[in-house]
């Protein structure tokens, strides 16, 4: 049955449950009830008074009364007016109240032109102040590099403190004073804590709170290009909204999409865009190190190619389209491929796609029973959000850990060394903590679990209730587009053929085998045997240095493209600016006059991936055959072409079934005694945001993380690939005799979470 | 509320103890915060940084929601006061009664801005919330005792009392 009331006599449909404002909101009535402390994902408070309309009794004994819209739920046949002339009294006066103190800096503020106070002033139509006393002023506060207060604009509607507390469960930022003199702040000057601050320059509907990154290269809403894309920096693939402006990226907003990260983002996904614009970032072809042009580095390329000696190296940092691009024409070659760096991140790949259907996050927020490997927060902040959700709601939350992260808090926790993990997981089907619920949901990160943890969480599940849910999380945004050609041992096989001389270049795309990747230190005691490697990448990193050729690729929000998320869903996102009008009109570029010698060597920014492997087919005389087999992967993957304003396609569970008997690397036995390893990451971190210097400042510093009562500065752990020395930092939370470290440290040690590791220890320095 | 400002230190055993038993008493920890509060103000003469950590721990609140509820109350203070607190209601009735001639009369007379000490440290003067004696308008408060109505010549009297040290509650 339709439920509908009537809007100035207008119906609008109601969904049972829903409140007068929100049903109006979605029926796009928000013309006729303005409003401030509504928000969507926040619920109703009553606080500022603004959304009145007038209720009409079906019956003569009640007269007609105004009311407050966000508090009036919605009934069958509700009669509501706003359009006679004591409800637009009753809606300019408040604004007018709301207004008293409220400085008329629009002109100069950041807010102006997405403003939804001066959006709703307009709309109502107060102009004049009557109130002719001084205005109220206040002392802002340093949040941080990331949001900037200006607390006289605020008009208390309390949506911030709603989110930060409420919603985001920090602890950190309040709400302080009473009456005229409410502020809204930390206890003192800081950076904000919770990894969802930038949330506050969304959820303020004035200026109080904007975001200090744009604000460096800031310019008015109306002047910005913006488009629908998908955060690039984990594998939750929130839709994210790109701003930029004359050819470059000057902010990212959140897109709501309700699967997965409704209207929230995390501060990396708003806040690591820089890597667009970083200094860094290679912008010009490389050859030898030196800038060249496109065609030189071509060439160079197709004459290596054409010697036959080359393998293709895929990353799960970039989209499907450009690893396919990449699988293709190493398929028209012959060449050996691998989608990822190492056996152990093929094997974790291949289990994470076999986990039967993962919850979205929106499942997740409506779990009742929640169990949580690893430091999920510092992986895929939203899903962390998403769990905050659920607690709100009730859910029962168990961490399992090497150290009390912040979930952990919120829940119970058990403290438990990474290689007990496994042991742990395969037992929870009869566990109490998952016990006596209607919707049991396991998150785990995956790099902690490892991939032989990750199959005892899909045996767990099959003992579970059919509707117990799992999903695996990585800071990758296609790990699980990487994995469906991760078939088993095409790393293993990657590394034989440069080990037996059988090829002597590698092609890598987004990868970074010489640096902090997965099995670094493998791929770095067999660089010897490399006569030269060719990358194609969007940042500066380890491997782009040495490489013999660098070939740089356009942004995720400069081209379009495909990403797999964690529960399989295929999203595409679309190109929202390019990048050449900055090369033309930016000062910090040069003048826009071509050179005397030469002219601009690249007046466009740098292409996409796909383009450059085309033009190489080309060059190889193979385009027609690397076309067709592009074409033909990318329909078999994903034969229903998502549209970047949809929710996506999610995969399909035969290609899931194809994973379930992927082979499972030995994992290395721990004696109690002995040290073992975890990985540590903080929620800014992620080799895209490792650019951004604003995100990047607020990095915890680099060290060995032990429990304090080991009595140690510094240490040195020696791995199968080498050794890593740094200081010791005490965590009071960390389990005894685990050491986390940075998946860098792992990399240069050639080992992996929940393997043993010598220890020794220097007392000083 | 006689408010000499005087740092307790956070480590005497008698007053941890007794601030235990004021959470333990309580059916929920976070509950006994004011009295937490009203302890340690009595005990410190104000809550400073340390003390409201000290609260904080105890209750199992976070520092931010101690200082929300410090900012809320007034009698809560967050700074060092005088010898005497003069607390002078601002609200409505006290207002539409003088109050804000009674104010600027104190002020003038403590010679420092509101919630400042006094040069003789004997006086602080606060406006003050509702204190609910709006049939006594224009009312203010000196430490724990309630007066009302208060007059331009009540309050000359007061103040020299008051700096006299020989004002006694009545």
């Amino acid at each position: 049955m339709k439920h509908v009331f009537f809007l100035d006599g207008q119906e609008i449909p109601f969904i049972p449950g829903q409140n007068v404002l929100e049903a109006a909101i979605a029926a796009g009535k928000d013309q006729q009830i303005p409003y401030f402390c509504f928000h969507p994902a926040l619920g109703s408070l009553g606080a500022c008074r603004q959304c009145a309309v007038k209720m009409y009794s079906h019956d003569s004994k009640h007269p007609p009364r105004i009311t407050m819209a966000c508090l009036l739920p919605a009934s069958d046949g509700l009669q509501l007016v706003t359009l006679e002339d004591d409800v637009h009294t009753e809606h300019r006066e408040i604004i007018e109240l709301l207004m008293t103190n409220h400085p008329l800096d629009c002109p100069v503020c950041d807010e102006g032109g997405q403003c939804h106070l001066q959006d709703m002033t307009v709309q109502t139509g107060h102009s004049v102040r009557h109130y002719s006393g001084p205005k109220r002023t206040y002392r802002n506060q340093d949040l941080g590099p990331l949001v900037y207060q200006e607390m006289n604009r605020c008009i208390t509607c309390y949506r911030c403190v709603r989110f930060y507390q409420d919603a985001a469960q920090g602890e950190d930022f309040g709400v302080f004073g009473s009456r005229n003199r409410v502020s809204f702040g930390r206890l003192e000057d800081g950076p904000l804590e919770s990894p969802f601050s930038g949330n506050l320059v969304e959820v303020c509907p004035t200026g109080v709170f904007t975001d200090k990154v744009f604000r460096h290269d800031y310019v008015r809403v109306w002047d910005l290009q913006q488009g629908p894309s998908v955060c690039p920096h984990c594998a939750v693939g929130c839709n994210t909204t790109p701003g930029a402006r004359l050819g470059t990226l000057r902010r990212i907003r959140n897109r709501i999409r309700p699967e997965i990260n409704g209207h929230f983002l995390c501060d990396r996904g708003r806040y690591a865009f820089p890597y667009a614009t970083a200094n860094s970032r290679p912008l010009q072809p490389r050859l030898q190190g030196e800038p060249s042009r496109q065609d030189a580095v071509l060439r160079q390329l197709a004459s290596r190619l054409e010697e036959g000696r080359s393998g293709f190296l895929g990353s799960p940092r970039e989209d499907l389209h450009s690893n396919l691009g990449l699988f293709a024409l190493a398929d028209c070659l012959h060449a050996p491929f691998a989608a990822v760096t190492s056996s152990w991140a093929e094997a974790l790949a291949q289990q994470c796609l076999a986990l039967p259907q993962a919850p979205s996050l929106q499942e997740v927020a409506a779990a009742d029973r929640i169990v949580v490997i690893g430091d999920l927060d510092s992986i895929a902040p939203m899903a962390g959000f998403a769990v905050r959700q659920a607690l709100r709601q009730g859910a029962r939350l168990t961490v399992l850990a090497s150290s009390r992260t912040e979930l952990a808090q919120k829940g119970d926790y058990r403290p438990l060394r990474p290689s007990a993990l496994r042991d742990q997981v395969a037992r929870l089907a009869d566990d109490p903590c998952l016990q006596g619920g209607r919707f049991p949901v396991l998150l785990a990160t995956a790099e902690t679990l490892g991939p032989s943890g990750l199959y005892a969480l899909r045996k767990t599940l099959e003992k579970l209730p059919a509707n117990a849910r799992a999903g695996a999380f990585v800071n990758r945004p296609n790990l699980f587009g990487a994995a469906y050609f991760a078939a088993d041992g095409h790393t293993e096989r990657l590394q034989q053929a440069l080990r037996q001389r059988k090829i002597n270049h590698l092609l890598c795309l987004g990868a970074d085998p010489l640096g902090e990747d997965w099995g670094a230190g493998t791929w770095r005691t067999l660089a010897p045997g490399l006569d030269g490697l060719t990358l194609l990448d969007m940042v500066d990193s380890e491997t782009a240095r040495s490489a013999e050729a660098l070939i740089p690729v356009a942004a995720f929000p400069e081209r379009a493209g495909l990403f797999v998320n964690y529960e399989g869903r295929i999203q595409a996102f679309s190109p929202v600016y390019r990048r050449e009008a900055q090369v033309l009109h930016s000062a910090v570029h040069g003048s826009g006059f071509p050179e005397a010698a030469g002219g601009l060597k690249h007046p466009l920014g740098p292409p996409p991936p796909l383009f450059w492997l085309g033009r190489l087919a080309e060059m190889l005389h193979l385009h027609e055959a690397w076309q067709k087999r592009l074409d033909f992967y990318l329909h078999f993957l994903c034969p229903e072409q998502p549209d970047p304003e949809g929710p996506g396609v999610l995969l399909p569970d035969t290609i899931r079934a194809r994973f379930e008997i992927a082979a499972l690397p030995a994992t290395r036995a721990v004696t109690p005694e002995q040290w073992e390893l975890d990985i540590f990451r903080w929620y800014g971190g992620e080799t895209l945001a490792d650019t951004a210097d604003e995100l990047h400042s607020l990095a915890p510093a680099r060290g060995l993380r032990v429990h304090p009562d080991v009595q140690a500065v510094a240490a040195t752990l020696h791995g199968p690939c080498g050794d890593l020395q740094l200081p010791v930092i005490a965590c009071a939370e960390m389990v005894q005799g685990v050491i986390a470290i940075d998946q860098e440290g792992f990399a240069e040690l050639g080992l992996y979470p929940g393997d043993p590791v010598e220890v020794s220890w220097e007392q000083s320095r | 509320m006689s408010s000499p400002t005087s740092i307790v230190d956070l480590h005497d055993e008698s007053l941890l103890a007794r601030l235990q038993d004021l959470v333990a008493a309580s059916p929920v920890p976070e509950a006994a915060i004011s009295e937490v509060l009203q302890v340690l103000q009595k005990a410190r003469g104000y809550i400073d940084g340390e003390a409201l950590r000290l609260a904080a721990s105890l209750t199992g609140l976070s520092p931010v929601k101690v200082e929300e509820l410090c900012t809320f109350y007034s009698l809560v203070l967050r700074e060092p006061v005088g010898t005497h607190v003069l607390r002078i209601c601002d609200s409505i009735a006290c207002h539409m009664a003088g109050a804000q001639d009674i104010l600027t009369q104190a002020r003038q007379h403590s010679g420092v801005d509101l919630g400042e000490v006094s040069r003789s440290g004997k006086l602080t003067v606060i406006p003050h919330v509702c204190i609910g004696l709006c049939d006594r308008a224009p009312a203010l408060m000196v430490d724990d005792q309630a007066l009302g109505p208060v007059d331009t010549q009540t309050l000359t009297q007061l103040l020299a009392q008051l700096e006299a040290d020989i004002w006694k509650p009545s």
